[in-house]
């Protein structure tokens, strides 16, 4: 008989993340609150080492099996505390921290499907371009807005013409890297994670006047799609269901079967 | 609700019990975990090309021969 069942065997990555979780939950438990994170580590940490093309133990079947249990989180994870957010706020009380917190992570699911379905169909390359470009045409429109609004204000003034010199070089960058990112994709990568720090230090300094939760947030809707983009082009983010390796496995075998057809 | 993927008739359980493999022994030579063969072979999942090489392969038979499209499919 061929179809005899095997004796089950835990893969040694499952064997590891349950050990991690265990040990985080009872650090959490007696020693203390702050240690759950390596709970969090022990659950999430492989599917992301699987995801950075650090751990290749799975098959296609079980990465796509994974994706799809990943993109039922996204839709009920999502839905479940845009919910709540809305309940909290219909409440018509003043939005507490716990509310910023659930926009926070609504802002960090929601970037994630989007920044995965980019580059899913679109590969690094266009998707940093495209998100560049739509940055800059973003920037683009908040410039002329505000120099249409001084103008208004303030009639024919020279600092005007400074306004518009300024506005133009904010805006370079952004056309200027999207240009980059399909001709030097690895220079442009290095350039986008350069910027993210840059911006990150330069609105730190801010930080004191906010609530920490709503920087957070913030920080996460200016710098996510910056920091993505730079690192997808760098590490090449974006391949679907087929590994580099078994391309070239898959490569190599095609090769030596049409040497021996000759 | 069937999906348009649902429609691929997979042949590999009469190869593989003809050359007499266990569904374990089949995902070794592919690469791929038993789980993934009973898939393959329940319909539940079509594989990529890569791996329908690879199946072929370890069968002796060409993809053809061990994937069809459902007959309604078939114009």
């Amino acid at each position: 008989m061929t179809d005899r069942e095997p004796k089950p065997r835990l893969p040694p990555t499952a064997l590891v993340s349950t050990a991690v979780v265990a040990a985080g939950v009872l650090l959490w438990m007696f020693v203390s609150r702050g240690w759950l994170v390596v709970a969090g580590l022990g659950a999430f940490g492989p599917g992301i080492l699987r995801e950075l093309g650090l751990l290749s133990d799975h098959d296609e079947f079980q990465r796509r099996a994974a994706r799809r249990a990943g993109y039922h989180a996204y839709l009920i994870g999502g839905f479940a505390a845009i919910a709540v957010l809305s309940a909290i706020e219909w409440g018509g009380g003043a939005v507490d921290e716990s509310a910023e917190w659930i926009r926070f992570i609504v802002v960090v699911l929601w970037l994630t499907w989007l920044s995965s379905t980019l580059l899913t169909f679109w590969g690094p390359q266009k998707t940093a371009a495209r998100v560049l470009t739509a940055f800059g045409a973003f920037w683009a429109v908040f410039v002329v807005a505000t120099l249409i609004g001084d103008a208004v204000s303030m009639g024919p003034d020279p600092e005007l013409l400074l306004g518009v010199a300024v506005g133009i070089g904010l805006l370079t960058p952004f056309f200027g890297l999207a240009w980059t990112a399909r001709r030097w994709p690895h220079a442009t990568g290095l350039c986008l994670l350069a910027a993210s720090a840059i911006i990150f230090l330069v609105f730190g300094m801010r930080r004191a006047n906010f609530e920490w939760s709503a920087v957070v947030m913030r920080d996460t809707l200016l710098l996510g799609p910056l920091l993505v983009s730079g690192l997808a082009l760098l590490f090449g983010w974006g391949a679907e269901e087929t590994t580099p390796e078994e391309n070239r496995r898959a490569a190599g075998r095609s090769r030596s079967r049409d040497q021996v057809l000759r | 609700m069937p999906t348009r993927g649902e429609e691929v008739r997979s042949d590999v359980r009469r190869f593989r019990r003809r050359h007499d493999l266990t569904q374990e022994e089949l995902g070794d030579r592919v690469g791929v975990t038993r789980q993934t063969i009973i898939s393959i072979e329940g319909g539940r999942y079509n594989p990529s090309v890569g791996l329908a090489l690879r199946l072929a392969e370890a069968l002796g038979v060409t993809v053809e021969e061990l994937f069809r499209l459902s007959p309604e499919e078939e114009r």
